[in-house]
């Protein structure tokens, strides 16, 4: 996962930035973008779905959204090349298959939270704090 | 493949990985590939796949990139200190829950 350097950022790029959010995010979005465009049509259409399946249950950072995409273009770039078909990629169920991949990227998932806030309130009620 | 096996491979999945790498460095598609022989025909790519980049996350493996012929370089994943340790807790695992469900088959619980 390419993480931009710690460069000292200009003062116009940071007022810039305070509008538009962090740019090497946007590139980084747009870099997933262009390897997805360079799959076999129905291995894009393919990771279109999953990626519109991960953007509504997956983590709220940019961060790590881009991470988890980045993985993702991983796996189709390799089964492209591999000649591993969709079905054999994605298995029988693919919402399963998306869950799982999902687990990998915690951070900012808002079911996450809730997932907590379940796991504290019903340790509030039983002292097993543990 | 019966639902059955299905669920509980999904259990072991993990253990079955770190052994298999435990053999030898190994990266995604051989080790699906290798599960497929050995007739677990119904896991799917993407499964392990995504429990590679979990047990690279929790650092139980080492990765390396590694060019290839066809396609983008691959990620060659061995298992470290911290994944053996892991490994051998697993068949302690394992031992136990086979040795159980022996009993129950034979009666004697």
């Amino acid at each position: 996962m390419a993480t931009e350097s710690n460069e000292q950022k200009s003062r116009y790029r940071q007022y810039l930035e305070m509008v538009t959010g962090p740019l090497e995010d946007k590139r980084r979005y747009r870099q997933y973008k262009a390897r997805t465009e360079q799959l076999p049509a129905s291995y894009h259409t393919a990771i279109d779905a999953l990626q519109r399946y991960m953007m509504f249950f997956g983590p709220g950072k940019a961060d790590s959204l881009l991470a988890m995409l980045e993985d993702l273009a991983d796996l189709f770039e390799q089964s492209a090349a591999n000649g591993t078909p969709i079905r054999a990629v994605v298995g029988e169920d693919p919402v399963e298959f998306a869950e799982a991949f999902l687990r990998n990227y915690p951070e900012g998932q808002w079911i996450s939270r809730e997932r907590e806030r379940l796991a504290n309130a019903i340790d509030r009620v039983t002292d097993d704090k543990s | 493949m019966g639902k059955q096996v299905t669920e509980m491979l999904k259990g072991t999945l993990e253990g079955i990985v770190l052994a298999i790498l435990s053999g030898r460095p190994a990266y995604g598609y051989e080790i699906t590939a290798w599960l497929r022989d050995q007739g677990f025909s119904d896991i799917a790519e993407g499964t392990v796949y995504a429990l590679l980049v979990r047990i690279e996350q929790r650092g139980l493996v080492d990765v390396e990139k590694v060019p290839s012929e066809k396609g983008p370089p691959r990620k060659v994943y061995s298992l470290n200190a911290q994944g053996r340790e892991h490994l051998e807790e697993f068949w302690r695992t394992w031992s136990f829950l086979t040795e159980r469900l022996e009993q129950l088959r034979e009666g004697g619980n």
